[in-house]
């Protein structure tokens, strides 16, 4: 493998460790130069924005006339989807159904937070259960195969099933709580491949797992980015992209008006997302999402790269309590803390090991950003 | 190193539980030898009072303890009927307990006690401080903590009541000389208070 | 003041947690170890943890999942599930449960009770009485093998008999109210606690936080257990886990 000289952004701090990162002559790395170039031009959270959203919601009013509620939200009980939930109901009036997959692994915060909020608001909840049976050796499959995106057997289970359930009750909308302000860099593909490719999915359970997947909805990239919105016209909205969104000033909100508990880390209403991105991925791979999650918020001004630098300097993880967290991953899946170590040990691989679509999401990215549907995104 | 005393009574794996997850070397001690390698012992206890001071005498551990408690000044921490078996003797049985602190086990007045079911006193119930004491810092008297006993401790003299509970009355729910501790409620089971307790007892600097 | 306890009580079926109604139609609500670790974080008094598939599929009781319910619980965990003999009840308080539950084993054979408490503490002998009404005449009669077979035990001669024996605890569980969240049966615990000094813990149609208020302050103290009020939220019955917080308990007692 070729030694790359490491090397950091000047703007934000995305770095070497991204393997397919380019600068330019300033020392801006390419994360930054979409951001400025294919986001900000477009992206309006002034009156232009609200207008926007105010016609999207009046669509949404309409097609609910007379229906329980007029669209679906999926809420993790993280910070983005819980504000997102907040704006709608109070300030846009919308009547969502609130829509949660509980996949094992929620943390109290997490499921504190959603009740808070769906009292709060006084909306109706919905939840779906994975069965845990099911995703646990999904999820070990999954650490047998040495890839970094452990994270795709929650994050699969989430979009599969509230896409089927969409299209199962007609819903035509699903508000989600994506947004630029907090993730306008994302992930390298390298350190998070799709969660939606179940070509991957299911060539990595065929060679690590050791059931049957029954109950686990498995969705694919062709149903749910072509039939569910073109055929089914199910689309997907991100209204906190229309609207100023501080995250602090977001969280203060709902800890004030609510009663929500903060989170220490983005992410962290999900303890397996929690260990995977503070230690397993860094651990293992040396791929910080921080570097990701701090250079959406620098681009966005609501941190200041000397501040970034500074948080990065200690390591993302409690170097006191993760023994307790490894202990808590390995006794969940029912293996030892031993055997887990083991697949940290184990050589590591990338997707392109495994079956995948990915040709696929390449020439539907490339059609997408041609005909201006999609900007910047995932590379 | 805090030496957890595994005689056959008590939830010794609770507490072990929580000084593993507080990063404090623990070890659970079940022979007489390895009491020497604590810096502080912590006696668990559950039932009655003569099976429990019987258990104490076959484990082996009971001389070793005086000597290193009484004589080592060896700090220890008893819970319910290991606070118990501390005193000179209990209403409950027959056998001398270690004679630690001055005082007696006793059985709480029924006629004293309002509502059914009047024994054991079972459940989460507050402390008052008698003294302050570091072992208590940190902790939430109203939270309380959870108790499940019939009988409980008197002490002689009133300088060694912490704290006292109520139940059909004033009672004594924890005791200390110098380096000796007692609580009559299980920290081990008081969510974030037993945690500070035993956080509290594990860095406590006595001479 | 002693505060009466508030317990969730969990229901493990093929690993998984269920809810029931009446003792049917299990509804899957996920994974048991993450759920106790959610209620151990919400602090809650006490906790049930139940196999109702073990006596039935004449199984003992399941210790390694039990060991793992075990190490997330900092407050008292009760077991019950297949304990038929003494040396599982004493693995079971040695993996670090406060509690063992016995339903049918105890009323096959009553001396169980004496025997475990022997070893294990009768503080930690809990007696589990699944009770139905009586089709015609008024009355209640015992099930066991999860609502499926009746017992031949009364329920006033078998809360005598361990009166006598001296046990920690008797549960009593209403198959008629399981599930429903219509409110608990006060009238069934009234008649039992009667003529019984133990403790007592009512688990069956706890439907709002209200019901639990209105059993603590009709008996005072008492152990107020629920299972789909602390698992379900709404009309939807969606799974979420909940139980009141330290201030919220506060107006209950």
């Amino acid at each position: 493998m070729k030694e790359i000289d490491y090397q950091i952004c000047t703007n934000c701090v995305m770095d070497t460790t991204d393997s397919k990162i380019s600068f330019d002559d300033k020392g801006i790395c390419d994360h930054c130069n979409t951001y400025y170039k294919d986001i900000l031009p477009n992206w309006h959270t002034d009156e232009r924005g609200d207008r926007a959203l105010k016609q999207i919601v009046k669509k949404l009013k309409k097609e609910g006339e007379g229906k329980d509620f007029d669209c679906l939200m999926g809420m993790s009980g993280g910070i983005d989807s819980s504000y997102l939930l907040y704006v709608m109901v109070e300030k846009y009036g919308l009547r969502p159904l609130v829509f949660h997959v509980d996949a094992g692994w929620n943390s109290q915060i997490a499921v504190n937070n959603i009740e808070r909020l769906v009292d709060g608001l006084g909306l109706d909840l919905y939840t779906e259960v994975i069965n845990w049976e099911e995703i646990k050796d999904l999820q070990l499959a999954f650490f047998k195969s040495g890839v970094p995106h452990i994270d795709v057997p929650q994050d699969h289970a989430f979009f599969a099933t509230m896409y089927k359930f969409a299209s199962k009750h007609n819903i035509k909308h699903i508000l989600t709580g994506g947004n630029y302000s907090t993730e306008c860099v994302r992930n390298p593909l390298e350190w998070m491949y799709y969660q939606s490719d179940s070509i991957q999915l299911r060539d990595i359970y065929k060679k690590y797992g050791t059931g049957k997947l029954k109950d686990y909805p498995v969705s694919n990239i062709l149903w749910h980015k072509i039939y569910l919105p073109y055929i089914k016209g199910i689309k997907l909205i991100k209204p906190l992209d229309y609207i100023p969104y501080d995250k602090d000033k977001a969280m203060q909100l709902l800890v004030d008006k609510y009663g929500y508990q903060k989170y220490p880390q983005k992410h962290f209403e999900s303890r397996f997302t929690r260990f995977y991105e503070s230690y397993w991925l860094p651990k293992k791979f040396g791929f910080d999402t921080r570097k990701v999650q701090y250079s959406s918020l620098i681009l966005t001004n609501q941190m200041t790269r000397n501040e970034a630098l500074e948080k990065l300097k200690s390591p993302a993880y409690d170097p006191e309590t993760i023994h307790q967290d490894f202990q808590y991953i390995a006794t969940k899946l029912g293996i030892s803390v031993e055997e887990l170590q083991s697949y940290m040990d184990a050589p590591n691989k990338t997707y392109k090991d495994y079956k995948s679509q990915d040709n696929i999401y390449n020439i539907g990215a490339k059609v997408m950003r041609l005909i201006g549907l999609e900007k910047g995104g995932k590379r | 190193m805090i030496g957890i005393i595994d005689y056959g009574s008590g939830n010794v794996q609770a507490i072990a539980t929580i000084y593993k997850n507080l990063n404090i070397n623990y070890q659970v001690i079940t022979k007489p030898e390895d009491l020497v390698k604590a810096d502080k012992l912590i006696l668990p206890g559950v039932g009655a009072f003569d099976a429990t001071m019987q258990q104490l005498i076959d484990s082996g551990l009971k001389d070793k303890l005086n000597e290193l408690v009484l004589g080592k000044k060896v700090p220890v921490l008893g819970i319910c009927v290991g606070l118990q078996v501390m005193g000179y003797k209990s209403e409950e049985g027959n056998l001398p307990g270690l004679g630690w602190i001055a005082g007696k086990v006793s059985r709480f007045d029924e006629n004293k006690i309002k509502f059914k079911p009047k024994l054991p006193h079972m459940g989460w119930n507050t402390i008052n401080d008698v003294q302050n004491h570091k072992l208590f810092e940190g902790i939430d008297r109203d939270f309380g903590f959870y108790f499940v006993h019939s009988f409980y401790f008197e002490c002689e003299k009133e300088h060694n009541i912490l704290t006292t509970s109520n139940y059909g009355g004033e009672f004594t729910s924890s005791i200390y000389a110098n380096h000796i501790f007692g609580t009559q409620f299980h920290p081990e089971k008081s969510h974030g208070n037993g945690v500070q307790l035993f956080k509290n007892f594990a860095e406590l600097e006595l001479c | 003041m002693l505060r009466s306890r508030i317990i969730p009580c969990l229901l493990v079926h093929n690993k998984g947690l269920v809810k029931t109604v009446k003792f049917k139609e299990p509804k899957y609500v996920g994974d048991p170890i993450n759920a106790v670790k959610i209620f151990n974080e919400k602090e809650v008094d006490e906790l049930i943890v139940l196999d109702i598939d073990a006596t039935r599929e004449n199984r003992g009781p399941n210790l390694e999942m039990i060991k793992n319910l075990a190490d997330e619980c900092r407050m008292p965990f009760c077991y019950g599930g297949g304990i038929t003999t003494v040396e599982q009840a004493r693995k079971i308080i040695n993996l670090g449960a406060e509690k063992v539950a016995l339903s049918y084993s105890a009323l096959n054979n009553i001396n169980l009770c004496q025997e475990i408490g022997a070893i294990i503490g009768n503080q930690s002998v809990v007696v589990v009485l699944d009770v139905k009404k009586k089709k015609l005449f008024g009355g209640y009669d015992i099930y066991t093998h999860n609502g499926t077979k009746k017992s031949k035990w009364k329920p006033d001669d078998l809360v005598a008999k361990l009166e006598e024996i001296g046990i920690g605890e008797i549960v009593i569980n209403s198959i008629d109210n399981d599930g429903t969240m219509q409110g608990y049966d006060t009238a069934l615990v009234e008649n039992i606690r009667k003529n019984c000094s133990m403790p007592i813990t009512v688990l069956g149609g706890a439907g709002t936080l209200d019901d639990i208020k209105n059993l603590i302050s009709k008996f005072k103290i008492i152990g107020a257990a629920a299972g789909s009020l602390f698992v379900f939220k709404g009309k939807y019955r969606a799974v979420l886990i909940n139980y009141p917080n330290r201030q919220e308990r506060k107006p209950l007692y």
